[in-house]
């Protein structure tokens, strides 16, 4: 029902008499005074449906005056020769008051009976929303919108997982201070409504509302005083706090389950780390300790150049079991999130130059080949860690391919990105397993043992991610295997703030 | 051991009784060996012995290596190597920053423990630096300022310059970007790392011949950069 200022009412209300009685007029010569009535309740019936109860009382006492001066004879006077007008004044003004009663309670029925509708659709809105809601922010989200449109009240939630309060987007112009943390706690533990319209906290300018899921309170609405301090609307909000308890309920298990899940591969991974760790420490020790103890024989049979063979290869043996620990070091930090970037601008030609540098003793004569594109943007990085990451990417390469072939090591830039490719002229890796050479452990298989760890490109490919970069490896059109490292060049802006 | 026969004395600093006998069996027979199993140790001995050289392990069970370091320069400008499992650049900043000579990860070779033994004693004989720097194709005149590679004469601007007469003086031995940044600029310059990168990167531009393959200025990353 639309709602108008009082004063307006009552003009209409004298308005409405006026015209009936200017119909009246009109009509006076061929009417009997008796049926002008008739108007005059039309009247009140349009001003009850139109202008409210009050108006239309007024409209009905309006009338029998109107009635009495203007068509009553004696005409102009509010006298009266017959006394059986009194009764149709009577009926006039009882049958005016009893029209405008219905009308007006009618009119809150229907009222009533829309804001239900309005209420139900939007329910059930936010049960569709929430069943989308595949996150904490996004049942928020939901709910906020949910109560803006039914009551234009901003929302805030507070929400505790295990005792701790879960940070959630603020709501609205409401600021988030901490002015109301003693409320907020209280409706925690007694599980009960507090803030404007209840009767805990009554003066504070907000309603505030328990989330209660499996007998706990998880949360608390709240809800900026207002419509949603009325009682009328309690139930309403009672409903969406039921709808998001459930909700957030959801979000919960469905996180329990993915921790599950990692938490099981997570064990999967570690045995098999294990075993290969007893392998790889245990096999060079064999060999060292095995080599150790020949020599030691008082009865050692070997002539010189078996013993220098033997020792050769312990060496051998030892260094290989140190750049294994090195490697499980570097994984093992890279894995327990113990790295801490320390980026800082670089240059391409000095991160290639210290990679190449770091190789350099153990290149035995082979070549490395570098093609710099001209005018390559800095990058960020952490270089000592990514340096250690294009090592790997280097010693993979020496590793599986042959002696003789050079390595060719290439930087280009484009689309703000600075592209660094490794290539060198091995077998490359078998179809199919382009992603797999950066898991842990994997070796491609090759007829002579070749010494690595499983482990390079696997922490190559954490170092850069780690540097928001990416790394591919393909076999390329030449022939032997093309690793590619990818990384944002870095940004006037960057650069600008470290200036 | 009679030590007139020993041309210096080197006082080894470790906990691990297997790094001290695998130390003594090496060198033993170059000089004449003082062993400390701490830091208290090492300060003592420092002082009671007056060594050519210390070889310092970093991780002693009473006392940090860094603060021996930093005891030690308090009175002392003997070369200090250290030899360390701690491969972190950052451990290896502290130590260059703190004072000591040169840094070794252990594991290290015999070849190469000796080699920079040798180097570092080397420096500390070495009072005032030779004025003629020869290293490949570069040459640098300290005394007459003059670059030249390849015989053709190179314009360094000031700073430049400044940054490889002070590499060239301390040719070998790794500068900590802060040693550097102090030294070229002032010490209210540390936290300017960019000056130091840009003109690194432009005096590579010069003096290298491919500064994707650095001969003469090396970086060591995370940490400084040595003049080969």
């Amino acid at each position: 029902m639309t709602t108008i200022r009082p004063v307006f009412g009552y003009l209409g209300a004298i308005l409405l008499v006026v015209l009936a009685s200017l119909l009246c007029a009109a009509v006076h010569p061929y009417l009997a005074p008796t049926n002008m009535v008739m108007i005059f309740l039309l009247a009140v019936v349009l001003a009850a449906t139109r202008l409210g109860l009050k108006p239309a009382i007024l409209t009905a006492l309006l009338s029998v005056v109107a009635f009495d001066l203007f068509f009553v004879p004696p005409r102009f006077s509010l006298r009266v020769e017959d006394t059986e007008y009194l009764i149709t004044f009577f009926a006039l003004f009882v049958v005016g008051v009893v029209i405008s009663t219905l009308v007006a309670r009618l009119g809150r029925q229907v009222a009533q009976v829309q804001r239900q509708e309005a209420r139900t659709s939007c329910l059930y809105h936010l049960t569709r929303d929430l069943a989308g809601a595949l996150d904490d922010n996004a049942v928020v989200e939901a709910l906020r919108r949910a109560v803006d449109a039914t009551l234009h009240a901003d929302l805030r939630v507070v929400l505790y997982r295990d005792g701790v309060a879960v940070p959630l987007p603020s709501g609205g112009q409401r600021p988030s201070d901490d002015t109301d943390q003693p409320t907020i706690a209280w409706v925690i533990r007694s599980g009960r409504h507090a803030g404007a319209g209840t009767a805990a906290f009554a003066d504070a300018d907000a309603t505030y509302l328990p989330i209660k899921s499996g007998g706990a309170t998880i949360g608390v609405m709240v809800a900026a005083a207002g419509q949603a301090a009325l009682r009328e609307n309690r139930q309403l909000l009672d409903a969406f706090a039921a709808q998001a308890a459930m909700a957030f309920e959801r979000v919960q298990l469905a996180r329990d389950a993915e921790e599950t899940r990692v938490l099981r591969e997570k064990s999967h991974l570690e045995q098999a780390l294990l075993n290969s760790i007893s392998h790889d420490l245990r096999t060079p020790l064999v060999t060292i300790a095995g080599a150790l103890d020949t020599l030691l024989a008082e009865d050692c049979p070997l002539g010189p150049a078996k013993r220098r063979e033997l020792t050769i290869t312990a060496l051998d043996e030892a260094s290989r079991l140190n750049r294994f620990v090195s490697n499980l070091l570097d994984m093992t930090r890279l894995e327990a999130g113990a790295l801490t970037l320390r980026p800082e601008p670089c240059e391409i030609d000095e991160l290639i130059g210290c990679a190449i540098g770091a190789v350099e003793s153990r290149l035995g004569g082979r070549r490395i080949d570098t093609s710099l594109a001209p005018g390559l943007p800095p990058v960020t990085i952490d270089l000592p860690l990514l340096t250690q990451a294009l090592v790997n990417l280097l010693d993979n390469a020496l590793r599986y391919s042959p002696p003789t072939f050079p390595l060719t090591v290439s930087a280009h830039c484009s689309h703000q990105t600075v592209f660094i490719e490794v290539q060198d002229r091995g077998p490359g890796i078998p179809a199919g397993e382009e992603e797999r050479i950066f898991d842990r452990f994997y070796r491609v298989a090759v007829p002579e043992q070749s010494g690595g760890t499983g482990l390079g490109l696997c922490i190559a490919k954490g170092i850069v991610e780690a540097h928001q970069g990416n790394i591919t490896a393909a076999n390329s059109t030449a022939g032997g295997l093309r690793v590619t490292l990818s990384l944002p060049a870095a940004t006037p802006e960057t650069l600008e703030e470290e200036a | 051991m009679p030590e007139q026969n020993n041309p210096f004395r080197l006082l080894i600093v470790d906990d691990e009784l297997a790094i001290r006998r695998f130390l003594t069996t090496i060198l033993e027979d170059e000089c004449s060996l003082h062993l400390a199993e701490g830091g208290h140790a090492a300060l003592a001995a420092a002082a009671a012995v007056k060594p050519d050289l210390i070889l310092l392990d970093l991780g002693l069970p009473d006392l940090d290596g860094i603060e021996v370091i930093r005891r030690i320069r308090e009175w002392s400008s003997v070369p200090i190597i250290v030899i360390s499992v701690r491969e972190r650049e950052t451990d290896k900043v502290a130590a260059l920053d703190a004072g000591a000579d040169d840094y070794l990860a252990k594991p290290f070779g015999v070849g190469e423990l000796k080699a920079r033994i040798r180097a570092a004693l080397r420096r500390a004989l070495q009072q005032t630096p030779e004025p003629l720097f020869v290293s490949g194709d570069l040459t640098v005149d300290l005394t007459a300022r003059q670059v030249t590679r390849q015989g053709g004469a190179i314009t360094l601007t000031p700073t430049e310059y400044d940054i490889l007469r002070l590499l060239v003086t301390h040719a070998g031995k790794v500068l900590t970007h802060s040693q550097i940044l102090k030294q070229v600029w002032g010490i209210a310059y540390l936290e300017q790392p960019h000056l130091l990168r840009v003109n690194i990167s432009n005096l590579r531009r010069k003096i290298e011949e491919d500064s994707s393959h650095p001969q003469h200025i090396i970086t060591e990353p995370g940490v400084g950069y040595r003049l080969k």
